[in-house]
């Protein structure tokens, strides 16, 4: 029961502090434009063209691709493409390691569909419970592995590599190590006891139907208490960056919206423009609007 | 201390000077430059300079914060520092850059993938402080230790271990000017981190906190500009004065009879300069009006206060500086009833009204702007005027300026240009949104002051030299004349520096010029070469 206690907490922690940080950011104020060239959805323009080159621009459609977003956004995600690019000795411990990742949940997302339908009362003999197990298997062997291979990577590259360790604070070895041995209790879990994750899925179902399950191996008790704390310890850390890298991305680096007369955008800069600011330097008045400090004869 | 032995805690640590700059260590230099010996001492402050001014970080000064007398100065300059720190995370004070600042100041993983990119670290040999992930950590952890709850219990383990003291503050402040804002760093960071943009949030906290900014951007810069009308000091009937010897000089040249549109209301175009090109490079706007003229476009320059000076220096270190400007600048448009606002050869007044200005310019003052490369494109590749490629047939290459191309996605205009007209046209390597700052980025070409310019000249502009020799180096010899096409007044500036600096017309016949002059270069009427060699 209290494992399952601390499951519950983990789950609702990392759901809520990370649903926080979600509407943290949507909900602070638009900012000026800030963005970096290429935008991928600038149709046509894959060598980082804009509108701007067209002549008199403001007078024709803008075509704006959502295929090209998608087209950098699938790679960038799975496949750390920038990283690739720019980073490649990084990228080689990088990529299993975040791949590792999004196996591990596939894996995490399996079971739980297996979970529900085994609740909706299917036999797990029945072909489509076999094929999801079967498939959360092989996501979580795979994953488990390429985790571990990343995280020893990663942790050696933080050690060894000069540039890396001159930056490398004790917390970031600590993360490191902290997902290291989940993935690897994972895998010993999965390698010495529950090969075909049959008692994962009844956790899983214990934890939908808030039932106690009896976890009869110390390494899958381990590997639950570590994702468990994982989850309480993830939300407050920079590695929620897959939350960060959304709004830097498509909120900071890709917000081309133009300001057009009776715009949203116009309505919410007039509002920004009557907030007062409190700068304290001789060239400012504090306590005045941005917009009479802005207009105000300087003296 | 040793370059490579430096950490971030090291930053509060009193020292004579953290950094010993040593060009021996810097970036090497192609043919003819590849020798060591080539590449003398780097000016040293005078003893003077360093017991009056903070110098500690590198000895090299571009604010010149003097030093403190007293203990309570030092403290007023931390107290200051943290309160202009806690303002810049509200959304009353920031709501400018608030959302990307957070954003950046919470998401490095420290993967270094940024330092690469940057032709400052790289160009110095890679000096530690120099790294664009430096200054970002160290105000990083100013920010987890002294401002958020709880910060000191943990701030070893963090990596938060900083003492937030004067010669921490005194030389931030001095690395906030040591990045050009060229924001190269940010376009290879995996996670959209951006460290050019925590430069420019430092250098804003400063500013508008603590009134700290390099005298040439701000009390001869904005504030001048703001009550002269120019910051070059160029004041509004000393500008009508300079239109008249402009003409007469396109006269002597030319043999047109121009007279450039003052004041006119109603016209199409505002076309704002760079005024600084009246003064160094007035053969640009005379080229603006011949083409403008000869392709019978309805255009007007502006004397009014500011109408006439398109910088807007506010973009690199100051939102409400900034604002100022911006609002003036459309106030006149709108002013004199125009369809559009023309950016000239000024590449840092593009971004700064065309793209950050959009969210600052509201309702009737909202007037459209455009980029004068993308009318030059329509003008010479439409057939508008008579061309000979052939009266260009030299070498040239193409500076990108960075607020143009990676900050504004105009790419493709100016080269569509060039590859008409100039048939031995060759690109530099990388080039377009991947390009390298011409050195001289966020002010730095217009700061003058005790050894920045060799900093500058060695460091920052490096990169860009290299790239030049380079892209010409299957013409290097010095018999072959060959030219630099900088679209921007600031580049401009940082690329005669660098080639004056190393002779580069003297030993390898590599002289700059703007856009506008090829096209007039070019012009088949115009019997006589309007682009102008250095002498022998």
């Amino acid at each position: 029961m209290l494992l399952l206690m601390l499951s519950y907490l983990g789950i609702g922690i990392f759901v809520v502090v990370i649903l926080g940080k979600i509407i943290k950011y949507f909900t602070m104020p638009l900012h000026v434009r800030w963005e970096l060239y290429p935008l991928p959805h600038e149709k046509g323009r894959e060598y980082g063209g804009s509108y701007f080159e067209e002549l008199n621009w403001w007078e024709k459609p803008i075509k704006k691709s959502m295929l090209g977003q998608v087209k950098f956004m699938v790679p960038e995600i799975l496949f750390v493409k920038s990283l690739y690019h720019d980073n490649r000795k990084l990228w080689y411990v990088s990529f299993p390691f975040h791949f590792g990742i999004y196996l591990v949940i596939g894996c995490l997302g399996l079971i739980f569909i297996g979970a529900i339908v085994s609740v909706a009362g299917l036999s797990p003999q029945n072909a489509i419970s076999v094929f999801l197990q079967s498939l959360a298997v092989i996501f979580g062997a795979v994953g488990f592995m390429l985790g571990t291979i990343g995280a020893i990577g990663l942790l050696l590259r933080r050690t060894f590599d000069k540039d890396l360790r001159a930056f490398a604070a004790p917390i970031d070895y600590f993360n490191l190590v902290f997902i290291l041995a989940i993935f690897l209790s994972g895998l010993i879990a999965w390698f010495s006891y529950d090969s075909a994750l049959t008692v994962s899925r009844d956790y899983m179902k214990g934890l939908i139907t808030f039932s106690p399950v009896v976890v009869g191996n110390s390494s899958l008790v381990g590997h639950i208490i570590l994702l468990s704390l994982f989850l309480i310890y993830l939300p407050f850390t920079h590695m929620t960056h897959f939350i960060g890298k959304y709004f830097t991305w498509h909120e900071v680096r890709w917000d081309d919206r133009i300001n057009t007369r009776g715009s949203a955008i116009e309505a919410k800069v007039n509002k920004l423009l009557n907030v007062k600011q409190n700068w304290s330097a001789p060239h400012m008045k504090p306590g005045k609007t941005w917009a009479e400090t802005a207009t105000e004869e300087v003296e | 201390m040793k370059a490579g032995k430096i950490r971030l805690k090291d930053i509060g640590k009193p020292s004579e000077q953290m950094v010993q700059l040593n060009p021996a260590d810097f970036m090497r230099l192609p043919y003819p430059y590849d020798k060591a010996d080539s590449d003398p001492d780097f000016k040293q402050l005078t003893e003077d300079q360093k017991k009056k001014y903070e110098a500690t970080l590198d000895g090299v000064l571009a604010i010149s914060i003097p030093k403190p007398e007293t203990k309570v100065e030092e403290e007023e300059l931390v107290r200051k520092f943290l309160s202009g720190l806690e303002k810049l995370l509200t959304k009353e004070n920031n709501w400018t850059f608030l959302q990307p600042l957070t954003l950046s100041l919470e998401y490095c993983a420290k993967c270094q993938t940024c330092n690469e990119a940057c032709p400052i670290y790289v160009g110095s040999g890679k000096q530690e402080i120099y790294r664009p992930t430096y200054r970002s950590e160290v105000l990083r952890a100013i920010v987890n230790k002294y401002i958020k709850k709880g910060g000191k219990t943990f701030a070893k383990f963090s990596g938060n271990d900083i003492d937030l003291n004067w010669t921490t503050v005194a030389r931030l402040a001095e690395l906030a000017y040591r990045c050009t804002l060229c924001r190269r760093c940010a376009q290879t960071c995996p996670i959209g981190v951006d460290n050019g943009l925590i430069t420019h949030e430092l250098r804003k906290l400063f500013s508008q906190e603590l009134g700290i900014a390099p005298a040439e951007i701000h009390t001869l810069g904005s504030m001048k500009h703001l009550k002269s009308g120019s910051s070059t000091g160029l004041i509004p009937v000393a500008l009508k004065d300079t239109i008249e010897f402009l003409e007469d000089d396109i006269k002597d040249r030319t043999g047109l009879d121009i007279k450039f549109p003052m004041d006119k209301e109603g016209a199409d175009i505002l076309l704002i300069h760079n005024a600084g090109e009246f003064l160094s490079w007035p053969e640009n706007p005379m080229a603006f009006a011949i083409i403008f003229e000869a392709a019978g476009l309805n255009w007007t320059l502006s004397s009014d206060l500011l109408g006439y000076d398109a910088v807007n220096y506010g973009l690199w270190y100051d939102d409400v500086q900034f604002a100022r400007v911006a609002v003036r600048h459309a106030q006149i448009a709108k002013k004199l009833g125009v369809k559009k606002i023309v950016i000239g050869e000024c590449g840092h007044a593009h971004k700064a009204i065309s793209v950050i200005a959009d969210r600052i310019i509201n309702g009737e003052i909202n007037i459209p702007r455009e980029s004068s490369y993308t009318l030059l494109e329509d003008i010479v590749c439409n057939g508008k005027l008579n061309l000979d490629p052939k009266k260009n047939d030299f070498p040239v290459t193409l500076h990108d300026p960075c607020n143009v191309t990676r900050l504004m996605g105009v790419v493709e205009p100016q080269r569509r240009v060039i590859r008409k007209i100039c048939p031995q046209f060759r690109e530099m390597e990388p080039h377009g949104v991947k390009n390298y700052c011409c050195g001289g980025g966020s002010g730095f070409a217009i700061m003058p002051s005790m050894n920045f310019p060799d900093w500058r000249t060695r460091i920052s502009g490096r990169m860009k030299f290299k790239q030049i020799l380079d892209a010409f180096q299957d013409v290097i010899d010095p018999g072959i004349k060959k030219m630099v096409c900088a679209p921007c007044s600031n580049c401009k500036g940082a690329i005669r520096e660098i080639l004056s600096h190393y002779d580069a017309w003297e030993k390898c016949g590599i002289a700059y010029t703007g856009l506008v002059e090829f096209i007039v270069n070019a012009m088949v009427d115009i019997k006589e070469p309007y682009i102008e060699w250095p002498e022998m």
